[in-house]
């Protein structure tokens, strides 16, 4: 068996792996976050060496960004002391999880050659789509029954969360002038990155989910630096963050009665339901995700 | 063995990582970790799998690209969950 890789690759590999035990060993809260914080750097950084552009893009910014913010957050609350398990049971653990390890990678190493079948489905389909993108046109397109129920899934955790967090949240912070002049600075390129990412996301990688990710990063930035009318409290940011859901359901209704069946889009008018669909998802992401951040801030007053 | 090959071997064993990990460790905050990086490992099978051919299959990166948002959503919820836990154990340790 002969290896035939990079260095830079496996480097990469290794470092993940590294990066995955030492995120899980490591007892102190603190250095187990700043260790994930490196995972999902270098996850990025293997997905753009899968030929995976929008998934690096998109972990960039909901791994790094937004899973960051709320882990680092986290860790304002003190660790409570956790009893430390019995050795036997460390020892079965280690042992199961080794055995269904042979187990996967006995599958993955006999899963049957690529057919391309599906690649080339796509590919053939791509132009009456209404999206130049492969992975745009699949997750709008062919496939948008899944984003359906995934933006379905996203409002039942905000709501989830904001129904868990103990409002502590409903405090506006004071901003100091180095926080509103970090915040003028920033906004304005995280809006234009947003924008960019939406619009781009139909010829090349980006679309509603990069752009929703930066919408939320945004708004978490503007929370923290206490730009005003940035709140994603009350009924504004609650109508805000179902929006998706419903015009994603008021399309696929119209198409069901007006069109040629559920989410079938007409080829004429593809790219224009597509973008439009996008752009609101981008919104009810990006607030949903502004506000799972907000449910799980600390009370004020609470030692940092 | 080429560089794809061996991200397909790196999948299975970053999620029972991660999973032993879930299982064992008795810190919320660490667990909520280790179901990140088990899943980090979930994404690295499908992504290795989609990359297997010269142009690679947009279905499974649309999948993982649904779910990266998921995770961040449902870790959310865990937080919170997970706040509020550890706030009610200290308060009865307090008594």
């Amino acid at each position: 068996m002969s290896l035939d890789i990079g260095v830079f690759d496996a480097l990469l590999l290794t470092g993940v792996l590294l990066a995955a035990v030492a995120a899980v060993l490591v007892p102190r809260r603190t250095a187990s976050v700043a260790v994930f914080l490196v995972f999902g750097l270098l996850l990025a950084l293997l997905w753009a060496r899968l030929d995976a552009p929008d998934i690096a893009l998109a972990e960039a910014v909901l791994g790094g960004g937004v899973t960051g913010a709320l882990l680092v957050d986290a860790l304002a609350s003190k660790q409570p002391h956790a009893p430390p398990r019995r050795l036997w049971t460390v020892v079965v653990g280690i042992v199961a999880g080794t055995i269904a390890f042979l187990a996967a990678a006995c599958v993955v190493s006999r899963l049957s050659g690529p057919t391309g079948e599906l690649p080339r489905l796509v590919d053939d389909q791509i132009a009456t789509t209404g999206a130049e993108h492969p992975v745009t046109a699949v997750l709008l397109n062919f496939r948008s029954f899944d984003t359906l129920l995934e933006i379905a899934v996203v409002m039942a955790a905000v709501f989830a969360a904001t129904a868990v967090s103990d409002r502590s949240w409903a405090r506006e912070l004071s901003a100091s002038g180095e926080l509103r002049t970090i915040a003028m600075a920033l906004l304005p390129v995280v809006a234009l990155l947003a924008v960019w990412m939406l619009i781009a996301g139909t010829t090349r990688p980006g679309g509603a989910f990069q752009a929703g990710a930066m919408v939320g990063a945004g708004l978490v930035i503007a929370h923290l630096t206490g730009t005003r009318h940035a709140s994603t409290r009350g009924r504004w940011g609650e109508a805000l963050i179902v929006v998706g859901l419903v015009a994603f359901i008021l399309l696929a209704f119209s198409t069901a009665v007006a069109g040629e069946g559920w989410l079938v889009l007409g080829e004429s008018w593809a790219s224009a339901a597509i973008l439009g669909i996008e752009a609101v998802l981008a919104v009810s992401i990006g607030v949903g995700l502004a506000r799972i951040f907000l449910a799980n801030r600390n009370e004020p007053g609470e030692a940092r | 063995m080429t560089f794809v090959d061996l991200a397909l071997l790196a999948g299975p064993a970053i999620m029972m990582i991660g999973l032993v990990g879930h299982l064992l460790i008795g810190d919320l905050l660490r667990r909520i970790i280790a179901l990140n990086v088990a899943s980090g490992g979930v994404m690295l099978v499908l992504l290795a799998v989609a990359a297997r051919e010269d142009v690679p299959d947009p279905v499974p990166q649309a999948l993982v690209l649904t779910g990266i948002v998921i995770m961040a959503a449902v870790t959310g919820v865990a937080l919170a969950l997970a706040r509020r836990v550890d706030a009610v154990s200290d308060e009865s340790e307090d008594r």
